[in-house]
């Protein structure tokens, strides 16, 4: 009675093509790369097996370390910046009741939109001569600064950009979280005089720890991808002052057709991923056991 | 009033926080229809001296953004649904069909994918586009992005499929149909909600990708829009206002969409985010 669903022609049908495509794109990369990245290979002459050679240039190679510094940058705006503003700004959409909504959809906008889009916006933004936040500094009588062009504020302008684009979309992650909680314990908070700022320390931040460490986590693995903003904006420049391992990783490979030494570095990205999510889960991944109310 | 000002306060600090978001898009919006890089630099929130629709005309065909436009529909559109029928395919032969030990090693399989950061496959896809011979063909960037979505979709399709009752198949196949007549007529109409949100999360990944489309696409009539709209910009590097009405037409498509689907995205992308 239930043959059609023991069919193994039906079965190899519907599982081989999802199968076929994800180990083409997924499975075969990553195996070549590993191939790839002990080779001096560039795209032209003959490919020789070089060993350890291009991981060893990798550890020597200053400009590397440089990116990885500002990834580290990256990750650690995100994590000491964004997450308390992200949280604070949960907790008071959370306890409005008029405009709830519109709080909500409006501050979600910034992630919906493609990164290369926001990269030129605010890249128009930043612009000397008729970007408003000259202007608006110019006001308060500051002198011009060449945000992008200035070695000293073009990693700044770029975490400003990226903060921007993503930090309604935690919000809206953490809102869902703390309405989600139940309101009587707010309530008997209240009851026996506890103000806003109190419950929302003492109450509602520990029972969101979880979703915080989600968040984190998260944010992690955000900065640690981040990629398209830096090229749009300024290609990892002014001398690589806003350079990250992936724009450094991306352009070593395809405008200097350095593919073998490109591919070591995209194993050091992944090596350096893995050792961050194993240092994530020895100190905010314990957040992440469950709240019981 | 010390009350009224409890109240307030929030609302206060929220709408500076929404202002923060908003102001960038009214800035890009007058300017886009200002004629002077001077009338855009003096009174940068200031009504235009002359209103300048022309640049709306300008950009979206001498400058090629319906080009870009339509390409990024095009691929979204077919790597999207692609990604979700063959998913949900998967998905529905993983945790309906009775080939159990087999199933849970594919599964396994397929959410190795969600541990590996895409950035440090570029290299190696690059090549491997490029050993296909399908360099600078929309098909460099289809099947990546098809691909790319699947991981995600068997993971969330799988999970609501697991849900189904029984019984409701064995009364379908009892009445005598096939797998296939059960998954086209019984499992997909029951996981729409699952599909589309599926391919809202897909769409928005294809439609704003960059990496990829700047690379493996160097002619400029297969570019997609955020690569068609960097271009734009370096190639008109002084003409600000022209600029702008090139973001306006490259945001104002998916704040539409969003205005009608909002809902359904802030809940599938946060589904995304959540599970991945």
């Amino acid at each position: 009675m239930r043959s059609s669903l023991r069919n193994p022609y039906i079965y190899t049908l519907f599982v081989v093509p999802t199968l076929g495509l994800y180990a083409l794109f997924f499975i075969y990369p990553m195996l070549t790369s590993v191939g790839y990245g002990f080779t001096d290979w560039n795209g032209l002459q003959d490919t020789n097996f070089i060993g350890f050679a291009n991981f060893e240039r990798a550890f020597a190679d200053s400009s590397f370390w440089n990116a990885v510094r500002n990834n580290m940058i990256f990750i650690l705006f995100s994590v000491c910046v964004q997450v308390p503003l992200i949280v604070f700004f949960a907790i008071l959409i959370s306890q409005v009741r008029r405009f709830q909504g519109f709080y909500k959809t409006t501050v979600f906008v910034p992630s919906i939109l493609s990164t290369a889009v926001i990269g030129i916006l605010w890249g128009f933004m930043y612009d000397p001569e008729v970007g408003i936040i000259n202007q608006f500094l110019g006001l308060l009588g500051v002198e011009t600064i060449y945000w992008l062009a200035d070695t000293r504020w073009a990693l700044l302008a770029v975490l400003m950009t990226n903060a921007w684009q993503w930090m309604g979309f935690y919000i809206v992650l953490v809102l869902a979280a703390i309405l989600s909680l139940p309101k009587e314990i707010n309530e008997a908070a209240s009851i026996d005089g506890a103000s806003g700022f109190q419950q929302a320390w003492h109450i509602t931040v520990p029972l969101i720890k979880p979703i915080i460490s989600v968040i984190v986590m998260l944010s992690i693995a955000g900065a640690m991808r981040v990629v398209d903003i830096v090229l749009v904006m300024t290609n990892g420049g002014p001398i690589g002052a806003t350079d990250v391992m992936a724009s450094y990783m991306v352009n070593r490979a395809i405008r200097y057709g350095d593919y073998g030494y490109g591919t070591a570095l995209s194993i050091m990205i992944f090596a350096i991923a893995l050792l961050l999510t194993a240092l994530y889960q020895l100190t905010f991944g314990k957040m992440r056991e469950r709240v019981e109310f | 009033m010390p009350q009224a000002l409890k109240k307030s306060l929030p609302h206060l600090i929220l709408l500076i926080y929404v202002a923060a978001v908003l102001l960038p898009f009214a800035f890009v919006i007058l300017s886009s229809l200002k004629g002077s890089n001077i009338d855009i630099a003096e009174r940068p929130f200031g009504l235009p001296e002359t209103w300048v629709f022309d640049n709306y005309v300008t950009a979206w065909v001498k400058a090629k953004i319906n080009v870009y436009f339509f390409n990024s529909v095009y691929l979204s559109v077919t790597s999207s649904a692609a990604g979700v029928l063959l998913a949900a395919a998967c998905a529905f032969a993983l945790t309906r069909m009775k080939f159990r030990r087999v199933s849970s090693w594919v599964y396994q399989f397929v959410l190795l994918g969600m541990l590996i950061p895409g950035n440090v496959l570029f290299i190696a896809q690059y090549i491997l586009v490029k050993d296909l011979g399908i360099l600078n063909t929309h098909w460099s960037l289809f099947l990546p992005y098809t691909a790319g979505a699947l991981p995600l979709g068997v993971l969330l399709i799988a999970a609501f499929m697991r849900a189904i009752p029984a019984e409701l198949e064995e009364a379908a196949v009892m009445d005598g149909l096939s797998a296939i007549g059960l998954f086209a007529r019984i499992i997909v109409p029951i996981t729409l909600p699952a599909l589309v949100t599926v391919f809202i999360v897909n769409f928005l990944g294809a439609w704003n990708e960059y990496l990829l489309a700047n690379f493996f696409i160097s002619k400029d009539a297969l570019r997609t829009l955020p690569t068609g709209m960097v271009g734009f910009r370096d190639a008109f590097q002084t003409n600000y206002a022209l600029i702008c009405t090139g973001i306006v037409y490259s945001v104002l498509p998916v704040l539409v969409l969003y205005a009608f689907l909002q809902k359904q995205i802030i809940e599938g992308v946060t589904a995304g985010s959540i599970k991945g």
